[in-house]
Formats: structure tokens, sequence, C-alpha cells
């Protein structure tokens, strides 16, 4: 427990350290501004935008980021050889994967933290109160970060920084669309359809179930139940898919 | 107590284009008794870090079996009592010296209490005092292969696998080294360690094994090291004519001249009275009797070159090489 803790602070340290989430939170903080910039409307038009702009760019560079850190991190790490300074210790391997994804997780929190504290300082000069529904969907979207950083671990394990980063980025996109795939394979489909995108289903993760910023923007009811079981479904994916990336992870030869 | 066990390990790569598989290590057998230092030497590419890595679990290998602290290679619990140096050892360059030994700390289950006061200590052995709070990014090879060993030794392991310590290091690093690891042992740490310098290991080991093409040639135990120690006696004389070396043939080994001085090397012991007496009656002045040993590198050489000869022309003129350098003063 406590190397898993150390290793995820020794890289969030070394992400905090790179340039890149500088350029992360710069490009945040410049989509929060242009929102906020072009939109010379009735304060409470003014208000959505921001909220609309602001948690989709969170959710969106949140992603993009994990997926940068993500895919790099690894594979640097064994690339110097800064690796066996770990392995060589009494971790095992996949404790090491669990901290590393624990510190990358980390990593983004703190930007989509940034990101937030901004997007909440904007909303407040607005006079706009935030609703808590508000922060309901931005858990959830760190939920989906967590879904997401999951899967840059597991790719990383086996492949290079630049395949990694594509694989993840397609099932991003094909995991924000399996919901409706399913929907329409059930209207449309035969059986064998039918089987092959419920598999699908099943496999991949369904990014649509951390979405809450429809209902976020526009002040809608939802169920707080639900929050529950869409953390439940984000840990057990996380952990389905670190533990598959340990099966690969235990058999690579450091030579 | 056996400490260190590698038995009959064979490991192949694959090439990198094709997909055929190269042997590098054919069998590769070692012991290591609890207290021991072992030099482990062979020449670029024979397997010495191949070798090592299986021992550590970082690479396993084809077949054979590796017992490290009785237990099998990467086996958490015998982990946290190995401290391991990598050739050309690169770490964390975000973290300063002090975070990174920090790092190294905690990665090993050592309690928050005493680790402090150890970092500081092992800094200052390893003579980086100055540097502890800068980013590792900007250290020189010498200062990185300095905090590669203070991350080794800082839990005070039990047995220590060093690839290279020596390497990267002026002359004081090295002085540094020896006197660590002497000290290391004086406490009872078991060492095995891979080197080129010859003389250093020479001092340091209790055995020594070379390795060479993924087989291991030779095993040298303490013994022999004492006996490689058992010197030759070189005569060098001047004003020494051919007639007065035919006289003495019987006696001396070799012989070999610089300018107007001849070196002899005297068969044995009870021959140099009768050798001496001939030169003299044969009017050559005796500057200097002196014995010389063997050391580790001539050994060294002629294994290496042993097998070189077997192969092909070039392994001879590295034979004459060596027996032209002939035997090293101590
Ligand atoms: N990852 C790898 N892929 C393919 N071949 C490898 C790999 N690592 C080592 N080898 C081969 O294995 C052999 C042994 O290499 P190794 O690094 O163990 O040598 P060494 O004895 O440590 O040499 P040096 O003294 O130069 O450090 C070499 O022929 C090398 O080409
Ligand atoms: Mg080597």
């Amino acid at each position: 427990m406590k190397s898993i803790s150390s290793i995820a602070l020794n890289t969030f340290r070394e992400s905090i350290r790179e340039k890149l989430m500088v350029i992360a939170l710069f490009f945040g903080a410049l989509l929060f501004a242009s929102s906020y910039i072009l939109s010379p409307l009735a304060v409470g038009a003014r208000a959505k935008i921001v909220l609309d702009v602001g948690l989709a760019a969170v959710s969106l560079l949140g992603i993009l980021t994990t997926i940068m850190i993500g895919s790099t991190l690894l594979h640097k790490e064994v690339d110097r050889r800064a690796i066996y300074m770990v392995l060589t210790r009494p971790v095992s391997r996949l404790e090491y994967l669990i901290g590393k994804f624990w510190g990358i997780l980390l990593a983004v929190a703190g930007v989509v933290a940034v990101m937030t504290a901004v997007m909440v300082l904007m909303l407040m000069l607005g006079k706009v109160a935030l609703r808590p529904v508000v922060f309901m969907a931005l858990y959830l979207t760190l939920l989906e970060i967590a879904v997401v950083c999951s899967i840059v671990v597991f790719f990383s394990t086996f492949t290079t920084p630049v395949l990694t980063s594509f694989f993840s980025v397609c099932l991003v996109v094909a995991g924000s669309l399996s919901g409706d795939l399913k929907v329409f394979a059930e209207k449309f489909g035969g059986a064998v359809t039918r089987r092959i995108v419920d598999a699908l289903y099943y496999m991949l993760p369904n990014l649509k179930v951390f979405n809450l910023r429809h209902e976020a923007v526009h002040d809608l009811p939802y169920r707080a139940g639900d929050l529950w079981l869409v953390t439940l479904y984000a840990a057990v994916y996380c952990g389905v898919v670190i533990y598959i990336a340990h099966l690969i992870f235990k058999r690579r030869d450091f030579a | 107590m056996t400490v260190l066990r590698v038995e009959k390990v064979k490991k192949s790569f694959r090439g990198e284009m094709s997909l055929a598989k190269r042997e590098v290590l054919h069998g590769v057998s070692l012991h290591l008794s609890s207290g021991e230092i072992m030099g482990f030497l062979g020449p670029n590419g024979a397997g010495k870090t191949t070798t090592i890595k299986i021992m550590l679990g970082l690479t396993r290998p084809d077949s054979g079996e590796v017992r490290i602290l009785e237990r099998p290679a990467g086996d958490r619990s015998a982990m946290a009592r190995v401290g391991y140096l990598p050739e050309n050892p690169y770490f964390y360059p975000h973290l300063s010296l002090d975070e990174f030994l920090g790092f190294c700390g905690q990665m090993s289950g050592m309690g928050r209490e005493g680790m402090q006061r150890r970092i500081s200590e092992v800094i200052e052995l390893v003579g980086l005092i100055q540097h502890r709070g800068q980013r590792i990014k900007g250290f020189s090879k010498g200062m990185l292969q300095r905090a590669g060993l203070a991350q080794a030794i800082l839990h005070k392991p039990d047995l220590l696998i060093l690839d290279e310590p020596f390497s990267g290091l002026d002359p004081l690093g090295r002085v540094m080294v020896r006197d660590l690891l002497l000290e290391m042992k004086r406490r009872g740490t078991t060492i095995f360690f891979s080197s080129h310098i010859l003389p250093d290991m020479e001092t340091l080991c209790d055995r020594t094994c070379i390795i060479r093409e993924g087989v291991i040639v030779r095993h040298l135990g303490l013994d022999e090291l004492i006996r490689l120690g058992e010197g030759k006696i070189e005569v060098t004389a001047r004003g020494c004519g051919d007639d007065a070396v035919e006289a003495v043939r019987e006696y001396i080994e070799s012989r070999s001249d610089t300018g107007d001085e001849t070196f002899l090397v005297v068969k044995k012991q009870e021959f140099l009275r009768t050798v001496m007496q001939v030169l003299y009656n044969h009017g050559s002045e005796i500057l200097r009797v002196v014995t010389k040993h063997p050391t580790l590198e001539e050994v060294f050489l002629s294994e290496i070159s042993g097998r070189r000869k077997n192969k092909g022309a070039g392994g001879s003129k590295r034979e004459s090489a060596v027996s032209r350098k002939g035997v090293r003063a101590r």
C-alpha cells in the first residue's frame, strides 16, 4: 500500500513538473476566456454558455491530458531504465501499475481542479448561482477520466506512446457511441449483430453514463441513486482493465 | 549458506529484423556464499548484464534456475534485502537526489524514522553532499554512478549486485567504491559485481568468474587468486652476450631485451643462484632481481584469446601481445 502511494506521488510529481500540464492549463484558460468574451448575451444565456463550454472543456482537456501524460510515462520509464529502480525493490508489478494509474489520475485531477476553479470564478463574477448538479457533473467527469486513464495504462504496458494514444482515442470515441450502437442494434440488427454489439457494449467503456453535462447546464432533474451505480461501474471497469494490464506487464522482459 | 545460485541458465534474444533467436547465455551457473565478494569478468557482449538482469527477475531465462537469498528471482521478500546498481544508471530526472533516495527508501520499505539520517549518511559516503538538492537531470555520468551506488546501499542490503560499479568514476571515486565495498563486506554483505577494471577486482574479490560468449570459462577461487600471486623471478643484466644466455638456457623460461638490458625469467627459485653465477662469470653486470606476478589481467586475456586463437589467425596476435607484455611487477 505504501509503495503504491509513493509511486503515485512520484508519478504525480513527475507529471506536474512536465511542461505538458502548463499547456493543458493554458488551453483550458483560453477556452473559458473565449466563451466569456464571445458571448455578448443576456446574463442567463451567457452563464449557460460558460457552463456548457466549461464542462465540455474540462472533460475534453482532462481526457486529452490523461492520454498525453499516460501514453509516454510508462514508455519513458522503461526506455530510460528508471523502472529498474522500482522493480528491483519489494514492489510487485501490479502495485507499480496501480501506483502509475493513481499518479496520472491525481495529476489530471489537479488540472481539472484548476479549470473548475477558473470556471466557478467566472460564474461567480457573472453572479450565477452554482447548483449542486454542476459538481455532480464534474465528479462524473473525473470518473470518466479514471476510466480513460486505466485504458491508457493498459495500452502503454505493451505498445508505443503513439499507438497508445491512437488506441485510447479510438476507444474513447467508440465508448461514447457504444450506448447508441446498442440501441441501434436492438432495433434493427439480426441475432448475430446483436450478439457482437452486446459483446462490444460490455467490453468498451460506456462513457455516456458519465455525461451529466446536459442536466447541469439546463438544470434538469437527475437520479442521485444512479451516481452510486456509475461510481461502482467506473471502479469495476478500472479494476478489471488494470488487472488485465498487469497480466500483460507481468510477462514483460526488461532486457 | 548459498546467497546466490544461478543454475544452467540459458537465454536467447530475437534478432532485430528476423524471428530467429540467438542464444547469448548457454547454461551459466554460479554460486555465491554468504559474505563473499565475487567478481564477474568478461569481454563486451559476453552476457554479464544479461545474467545480472536474470538474477534480479528483470528478464526471464529460457531455462535454468535462479535462487536469490533462497527465493526465486524477483521474489518480493528477497528484493527487500538486495541492492542493485544497473549498468549506466538512469533515474527519475525530475527528482532531486534527496527526493530520489527518499523514494527508493520508501520503495524498499524503510521506515520514516532514521531514513533521513541514512540518506544523509549515504550521500556523504558517495561524496555528493553539495549536490543533494540538485535535480538528477543535471547530473554528470560519474555523479549518476555515485547516486546509483547510494541507492544500492541505502537500505543496508544483505546482497549487493553491481553492474560495473567503477565505470565512469574518477580515481578518487574508484577508491571510494573500493573502500565502500570492503566496508560492506566487513559488515557481512555478500557482493557480486561485474567490472572491466581488473586491478580493483583482484584486490577486492574472494572469487572471480570469467564469462565468454555466454559460457563461464573459468572460476578463480581465493586459492587460485593467491597462486596467481606466486611470482616468477626476473633477472635484469647488462652486457649479457648470447653466449651467456646460451649457458643458462636450461634454467630460464624466457628472455627479452631492451637497449643493453637483458631480462631473463628464471624457471625456479633454486636456479637463481646458478643463473646469477653463470652470468657473472660471463662478465655481465647484474642490475636487478625482482619477483613478478602474473595478474588477473593476464589470466583474463589468455582466457579470452585462447578462444580467439581456436577460431582463427586473429587470436595469435593477441596471444603474442600477452606474452610480450610478460609479467607485471608488484
Ligand atoms: N535486449 C536485447 N536484445 C537483443 N540482444 C541483446 C539484448 N540485450 C543483450 N543482447 C545481446 O546479448 C549479448 C550479451 O549482452 P550483455 O549486455 O549481457 O553483455 P555484457 O557482458 O554486459 O557486455 P558489456 O561489457 O559491454 O556491458 C550481446 O551479444 C548483446 O548483443
Ligand atoms: Mg554489461
